[in-house]
């Protein structure tokens, strides 16, 4: 009779007993929010602020594909200013290269020459952390958002657990109610903050409800600021052929 | 180039501004987060925009300070470059590059001073779903990682019609490609290729309009290409090319991440044919097994300046001695050095370059390249540097070279000692 009491009282209590989610299981559905699972395309606009004043404006098409290594590889074509028109840049791994189809020159990149530039920013917007980072749960917060609303959020605390993970370390807030990614602080290994993103303008694109901008505030200098705009999401047939250098010289934008 | 310096967006001026803003963050950032958070982006671009040619133009004046006369000559120049490359159909794409020069003074007296550059003509065809793809027209194959040097590029001989610069990435801007039929199979990780040249004409052409197909076509050439990437770090390519009545060369090429901020290179080939100081007069050919060589190391600094050091070799070349008595027929060493820069091939046996590129330097859109180029037989010296100033469809650019060296050195012989440009460049 006393076990009839006790699960009278846990029912009464909160139902059926639901397990909380895990630091992985939260930093895995917020990858898969940024990042759709198939071949796709998308064009990005990223706008420069100094000062809140406009000073650069650059756009790019970027063609991602998920690896069997679980980390995406991405072939970037710059579409403007005029003068980068055609450019690529490749991303497989630490696989890197510039190609100028004008000079026919594939560049090897570093993993820091390639950080100095824009491109970077995409490490920000089409990376699985959850194959770069183990995260940890650093409790709930109640957050401003990237449009000024409140939201509770899961605070994960990330820290590299692969040598070219790009950052040393990251913060990052998920929506409790649908994991969105909402906000991430990223590190560097000194422990200073480098950038901070903030995920919004959430839209349903490629079967789920994903961010189509982000706005990226300089660790260092606040005022240097660059909002990246997805626009454009295709799925696409991607050959794992495109992704290597071979394949630059040959490739033809649609 | 990026060129690698296309990524470099430098703030190292600012320290102490860094600094105090590190100090004021934590106490600033809620609302310099609301600040960044009101900004709106700027209009995603029109599809229409993004397979149109690419088209700009560029006028260049200048002064060049000559060795033997006194005073300087002024320099002028006018370009028109026009790029494109489009799909026709599912399997067809079309790719058509072009440039027009109008120069002064002319190369040489009367010659003209309208020249132009058919550099790329070509439709390839690619089965959908498959990596094999055939290319036939007049195509710019390059191959090679060297900044100064590239051995292992087979055809790059006869390819600059007109030298606007002396910088060896714009240089390659401007080369003709050859007139090939060549197809390429592609998988992960790798591919082969096999391009067939033949022979069109014998000479080339003074003719400014001419695309000039004696240049580079005019003797039967094969160029076999396999290129694999041996791990994420390293990639390699090995090459054997095969000039008509020469024995076959065979060249290997690669490159590697040697770590987070630095990257190798090589280049090297093996080959039995005349020597330069043979091309360059004729005569019976002197026949020879040699190498060719390239070295280097790129290197990004937390600055975000990008160094690169390059050991170049070229068995081929005089060697110090011969190139002394050389000095004694007049002319002689000029024109070996018209051979060698015909060739883009190194003209002495050993050469050292270090180039140095940094974007932003003292401005957001201010971009730094510089390089100097060392004999290192004769201890000449070539120095180079750009200033290159970024709007967004215009660049103000300021060159300046200087050739350094002794009389009958390689860069004291030239005939100018200082030449000093600005050029405009607009993108439409």
């Amino acid at each position: 009779m006393k076990f009839l009491y006790l699960m009278a009282a846990l029912f009464c209590l909160g139902g059926p007993a639901q397990a909380a989610p895990t630091a992985d299981e939260i930093l895995a559905a917020a990858d898969a929010i940024r990042n759709p699972p198939k071949p796709f395309s998308v064009t990005v606009t990223l706008t420069e602020f100094q000062n809140r004043k406009q000073i650069d404006a650059n756009t790019l098409t970027s063609y991602s594909r998920l690896q069997p290594s679980g980390q995406y590889s991405s072939l970037v074509r710059f579409v403007l200013p005029a003068r980068d028109t055609g450019k690529l840049m490749l991303k497989n791994g630490n696989d890197m290269w510039f190609y100028d189809p004008v000079n026919k020159a594939s560049v090897r990149l570093s993993p820091q020459q390639r950080l100095l530039g824009q491109a970077s920013n995409g490490d920000v917007a089409t990376v699985n952390l959850a194959k770069d980072y183990k995260p940890a749960l650093a409790g709930q917060e109640e957050i401003k958002d990237g449009e000024g609303k409140s939201r509770k959020a899961h605070k994960l605390a990330l820290k590299a657990a692969v040598p070219d993970a790009t950052y040393a370390s990251i913060e990052m807030w998920v929506d409790v109610e649908n994991s969105r990614p909402l906000k991430a602080h990223f590190y560097a290994e000194s422990s200073r903050l480098l950038k901070t993103v903030y995920y919004r303008k959430f839209q349903a694109q490629l079967g789920a409800e994903r961010p189509t901008e982000s706005v990226i505030i300089d660790g260092l200098n606040p005022q240097s600021v660059t909002l990246m705009r997805f626009t454009d999401y295709k799925e696409r047939d991607i050959p794992e052929t495109w992704m290597q250098r071979d394949f630059l010289p040959r490739f033809q934008a649609e | 180039m990026m060129s690698t310096s296309t990524l470099v967006r430098s703030r190292s001026c600012l320290g102490a501004v860094a600094v105090a803003l590190l100090v004021m963050a934590p106490a600033h950032g809620a609302s310099a987060d609301g600040d960044a958070l009101s900004l709106e982006s700027a209009p995603a671009d029109s599809a229409g925009a993004r397979n149109a040619p690419k088209l700009f133009i560029e006028g260049a004046i200048g002064s060049a300070q000559s060795r033997v006369l006194p005073g300087s000559s002024d320099t002028g120049r006018l370009s028109l470059d026009v790029s494109y490359s489009g799909k026709l159909g599912t399997n067809w794409r079309l790719v058509f590059s072009d440039r027009i020069d109008v120069i002064h003074p002319t190369a040489a007296p009367g010659t003209d001073a309208t020249i132009n550059s058919l550099r790329e003509a070509y439709a390839s065809w690619q089965p959908v779903g498959g990596g094999l793809s055939f290319d036939f027209g007049r195509i710019n194959a390059r191959s090679g990682p060297g900044y100064g040097y590239n051995p292992t590029d087979f055809f790059r001989d006869g390819s600059l019609r007109v030298v606007t610069t002396a910088d060896p990435f714009a240089l390659r801007q401007n080369r003709l490609g050859t007139v090939m039929l060549r197809a390429q199979r592609l998988w992960e990780g790798g591919s082969v290729s096999f391009a067939h040249a033949p022979k069109l004409e014998s000479r080339p052409s003074a003719d400014g309009w001419s695309a000039d197909l004696g240049s580079t076509n005019n003797r039967a050439r094969s160029l076999f290409t396999l290129s694999t990437k041996i791990s994420e770090g390293i990639n390699s390519q090995v090459l054997l090319y095969k000039d008509a009545g020469l024995s076959p060369t065979i060249g290997a090429n690669a490159s590697a991440l040697l770590s987070d901020a630095a990257v190798a290179h090589v280049e090297w080939t093996r080959g039995r044919e005349p020597d330069l100081l043979s091309r360059t007069f004729g005569g019976p050919a002197n026949l020879a097994t040699r190498n060719r060589f390239v070295g280097g190391v790129t290197y990004t600094t937390l600055g975000k300046t990008s160094i690169t050091a390059e050991y170049q070799y070229n068995g081929f070349a005089l060697s110090q001695s011969r190139w002394a008595a050389l000095a004694t027929t007049p002319g002689a060493q000029f024109l070996y050095l018209g051979e060698s820069l015909r060739r883009l091939e190194l003209a002495p046996r050993q050469a050292l370059l270090m180039y140095v590129s940094q974007r932003s330097l003292w401005l957001k859109d201010l971009d730094l390249a510089a390089y100097v180029r060392f004999n290192l037989e004769d201890s000449s010296k070539l120095a180079w540097v750009e200033l290159r100033h970024h709007w967004s469809n215009f660049d103000l650019t300021l060159q300046w070279q200087q050739n350094i060296g002794r009389p009958s050195t390689e860069f004291g012989l030239l005939p100018d000692r200082r030449v000093v440009q600005v050029l405009g460049t607009y993108y439409f």
